[in-house]
């Protein structure tokens, strides 16, 4: 391409000071919380649909690729620029446009940080259910290209169930809205299937989110097990039982060390497994559920059961799960997280073969998931600095995966493909699944221009890709 | 295109053998909107079902893919009805994983059916569809079928998780899986639901289910519509979580086997017993403050309250019926609207206040020129849509029973190509004659 002429019509739509191309300004973007990098050409900043649009089509004229992106917290690559090209970053458009509570919507821009959605409507009775556990970093337009999750989904549904509709910028510039703030908008659901594209169909650059009224309790109970099998099946008998806690999470034994280790709670070392569980309705169902909750953990063995007694000892009870990915660090320089999810009913088994993995490859895994949705994170713990250790990591990472398909289950159920994963999604998928897709693809996306190189495992064919660490900024969990 | 029905049936029966079916009788009981078929077949199996598609593409045979019959009403008039194929010999429950809350059927199975099976290990499927005997899980799916209490539960777009389908080229894919959190890929379901078949046709679907209630009950307020309206408001500014709130009036009261009154508001709640019995008492005062009566249903009361809901306007009762979709607090400032409009004319309606979704019925098709477009601009007025969802072919014709285009109708149609080239999948019926 001719990258000036492409910089001066860029800075003509945007203003010089939202292009970058000098490295110190684009080696911020060069990577997200994944372990791949990779510098990006040029940066721009737009700050409304409009520059959006005008930018797609300068970057269509100029025929390099496009890779949106949000507050950079995902992690899988998603938001690498692995073909080069234009970076353009949706952090300036960060308004709340409209908060409709009687319609229980709220009309926001991509750039909107996760958290802030609730912070606008709590005072008023309401919340934004997706909760990713970067949720106080992690964008809207973030949350929609990869169909975040969190652990309260596990009741209220991710991110597309909450998602009704989105202004986009198609690959030629058009400006077009997807779905309807009414029910069944009639056509083809293409909000839906925008919904986890991963940045590969356009660029929302406006979004129609559905809010939930705020519950009028919530219990919060914390058990722990001398055994992981017990905890396992204890996850299964509150599903069977027919609970559907808000949350049900999950710390593993290293987990357990990592936190005594880094920032005590006070769990005992010498447990192999604590469920955190929490419940939300109208008072009457919380207190049953807790109680039956309760039953549950000790017929299964808990060596003890917490239950918070007010909001002071909930979010104490939470503290060890939202610190225990940062806490990691206490026990080894890198870890890698993997996402696979299983059919809750296959939790006991998958976990031994983990613990299988962990002890074939020599790794330390720490295991601190949202087992009440069967959605596992493996912390695979390495040191970066000995020479083959990454691939090793990497190969347990892979075998994890194959075990979760082998059991009925998914390769990512929050984290999203993108660089990461794009080799693995032929585990799932057949070629003729995949060319489905790429129908889909070639409606919105002819020429291939947005995100290239993601999801789907075609090679890498330019960049020059790295290597290292994830930079994830303090206080963030998974 | 004119099709040569006796080659096509033979091919067909060399694929198929005898779930080939041309009698008149038959044929005619497969008519769309009047459009008679030509043949009707029944595979028994995905792989009969792209040999099909695949000789029905190849002829540029235009295929009516059929579930239970009980949504034939939707859409615009067909432009062909060649081939009617028959989802009925696929109709097993595949698995039920209740340790995973979720369950995996073939198309062809009748809801009915499958909520007893279910049932036996204490879920359900929380859809509810009109004439659940005989309606289909693939049917359902296809015409994005929603029932009360989608406000509790979601959906027929949040319950699908996985499903397996047949393109027009008798490809068979799937796509999601049987876990309640994935990411992998486009989230090709979506596309799915609601498309009314002229995708591909819908041979699986993985659903998360619900466990049963321990309890269940309906509140019923009577009063004046703007009663109601304000004990919508006051439940909704409460912490209450009720299934089901449904307005009906006119004489769809007198079927649900309630006193008339000039609206009727139930509340359906289930879920422990103490909770449900906190709504029954909490909704008793608020409605007693604001002035209406109530009473309290339970066992065959509700049931028959909720059938009555779950089956207007695809009884065949009425002749002409619409369906109004409009944000949350719109619902009740529609169905005002809507009876002034008819000026005193026999209107029934349901009306589900919890998710926007209202429905009018008329007696008198003859209407529907008059009324369709005030409806549709009554809607828009709200960032709603309206649609015809029953009319008389002849009405049908007239219109297209979807509304006005969408904004996205490019990409619809540029979908419509990429999956459906030859245009042989339910042609004409979806949204501006796709």
């Amino acid at each position: 391409m001719n990258r000036d002429s492409l910089v001066r019509e860029l800075r003509q739509i945007v203003g010089d000071e939202y292009v970058l191309v000098e490295k110190e300004d684009v080696i911020v973007y060069e990577q997200d919380g994944s372990i791949m990098q990779v510098l990006p050409e040029v940066v721009v900043l737009p700050g409304s649909t409009e520059q959006v649009a005008g930018v797609v089509r300068a970057a269509r004229r100029a025929n390099v690729p496009i890779v949106p992106r949000g507050s950079g917290t995902g992690l899988a690559g998603g938001a690498v620029p692995a073909e080069g090209g234009v970076v353009i970053s949706l952090a300036r458009m960060n308004r709340v446009l409209e908060c409709d509570l009687r319609n229980r919507i709220a009309v926001v821009e991509p750039g909107v940080i996760n958290l802030d959605v609730t912070k606008a409507v709590a005072a008023g009775g309401f919340f934004f259910a997706p909760d990713p556990s970067s949720q106080a970093a992690c964008s809207i337009g973030g949350n929609i290209a990869n169909n975040s999750g969190g652990p309260h989904t596990l009741a209220y549904g991710v991110t597309t169930n909450h998602v009704i509709e989105i202004e986009v910028v198609l690959d030629d510039g058009r400006v077009v809205w997807l779905g309807g703030r009414a029910p069944d908008p009639p056509g083809y659901d293409l909000c839906g299937a925008f919904v986890g594209s991963e940045g590969t169909l356009g660029i929302v650059t406006k979004a129609v989110l559905r809010l939930m009224r705020s519950r009028e309790s919530v219990r919060t109970l914390l058990a722990i097990f001398d055994r992981m099998d017990a905890a396992t099946q204890t996850v299964v008998d509150i599903t069977g039982a027919g609970i559907v806690p808000a949350a049900l999470e999950m710390m593993d034994r290293l987990t357990i060390e990592a936190v005594e280790t880094g920032a005590p709670v006070g769990y005992p070392r010498d447990a192999d497994a604590v469920l955190l569980v929490e419940l939300e309705g109208v008072r009457e169902s919380t207190e049953r559920g807790a109680r039956v909750v309760q039953e549950i953990c000790v017929r299964r063995g808990a060596r003890g059961v917490r239950v918070a007694q007010d909001d002071a000892e909930r979010l104490r009870l939470w503290k060890g799960r939202k610190g225990a990915f940062g806490a990691l660090g206490a026990l080894a320089p890198n870890y890698y997280v993997q996402d696979g999810v299983v059919p809750r009913s296959r939790l006991p088994e998958i976990m031994r073969q983990i613990a299988d993995i962990s002890a074939r490859y020599h790794l330390r895994i720490a295991n601190v998931f949202h087992a009440g949705d069967g959605n596992l994170h493996p912390n695979i713990l390495f040191d970066i600095r000995i020479p083959g250790e990454l691939d090793k990591v990497i190969a347990a990472g892979e075998e994890i995966l194959r075990a979760c398909v082998a059991a009925g289950g998914s390769i990512t159920g929050e984290h999203g493909i993108g660089l990461e994963k794009k080799a693995y999604i032929g585990m799932l998928f057949s070629d003729v699944d995949l060319d489905a897709m790429a129908k889909v693809r070639k409606v919105f996306d002819p020429d291939g221009r947005f995100n290239p190189a993601k999801m789907f495992p075609t090679p890498i064919t330019c960049a020059e890709m790295r290597r290292a660490p994830a930079k994830i900024p303090a206080g963030l969990w998974i | 295109m004119t099709i040569d029905a006796d080659r096509l049936a033979n091919r067909l029966e060399g694929a198929l053998g005898s779930a080939v079916q041309r009698d008149p009788a038959t044929l005619r009981a497969h008519a769309v909107d009047g459009l008679v078929p030509h043949i009707r077949c029944a595979p028994e199996d995905t792989s009969q079902l792209s040999a099909a598609l695949r000789i029905c593409g190849e002829s540029g045979a235009a295929v009516i893919p059929w579930g239970g019959g009980t949504a034939m009403h939707w859409g615009n008039p067909p432009t062909h009805a060649d081939v009617v194929v028959s989802l009925e010999r696929l109709n097993r429950l595949v698995e039920h994983d209740d340790a995973n809350l979720t369950a995996t059927v073939q198309a062809g199975m009748s809801v009915a059916p499958l909520q007893d099976l279910l049932a036996a290990r204490r879920q359900f499927l929380a859809i509810d569809p009109p004439d659940p005997r005989h309606s289909t899980i693939g049917g359902t799916v296809a015409a994005n079928i929603n029932g009360p209490r989608r406000l509790a539960y979601g959906g027929v777009r949040d319950l699908v998780i996985g499903m397996k389908m047949v393109l027009a080229s008798g490809e068979p894919i799937k796509a999601g899986g049987k876990v309640v959190k994935n990411v992998a890929g486009y989230d090709m379901c979506k596309l799915f639901v609601g498309s009314l078949g002229t995708l591909g046709i819908i041979t699986e679907v993985t659903f998360k289910m619900a466990p049963l209630p321990e309890t269940f009950g309906t509140i019923v307020a009577r009063g004046s519509l703007a009663q109601a309206a304000h004990l919508i408001d006051a439940l909704f500014a409460s912490a209450l979580t009720p299934a089901a709130v449904t307005v009906v009036g006119g004489d769809v009261a007198t079927a649900a086997g309630l006193e008339a009154a000039e609206a009727s508001l139930a509340i359906w709640a289930e879920g422990f017993e103490e909770a449900v019995a906190r709504h029954v008492r909490d909704i008793q005062t608020m409605a007693g403050q604001l002035g209406l009566a109530t009473e309290m249903l339970d066992g065959v009361a509700h049931h028959r309250v909720w059938e009555t809901v779950r089956d207007f306007g695809a009884d065949g009762a009425s002749p002409a019926v619409f369906r109004v979709s409009v944000p949350l607090a719109a619902v009740t400032g529609v169905l005002a609207v809507a009876l002034g409009v008819t000026a005193g004319r026999p209107l029934r309606y349901v009306a589900h206040a919890g998710t926007g979704t209202v429905w009018l019925a008329l007696d008198d098709p003859g209407l529907v020129a008059a009324w369709f477009p005030r409806l549709v601009a009554l809607a828009q007025e709200y960032h709603g849509h309206a649609v015809l969802v029953a009319a008389p072919p002849a009405v049908k014709q007239t219109v297209d029973v979807w509304g006005p285009p969408p904004q996205a109708l490019a990409l619809m149609q540029e979908l419509k190509r990429q999956f459906d080239p030859r245009g042989v999948l339910n042609p004409g019926r979806f949204v501006a004659r796709i």
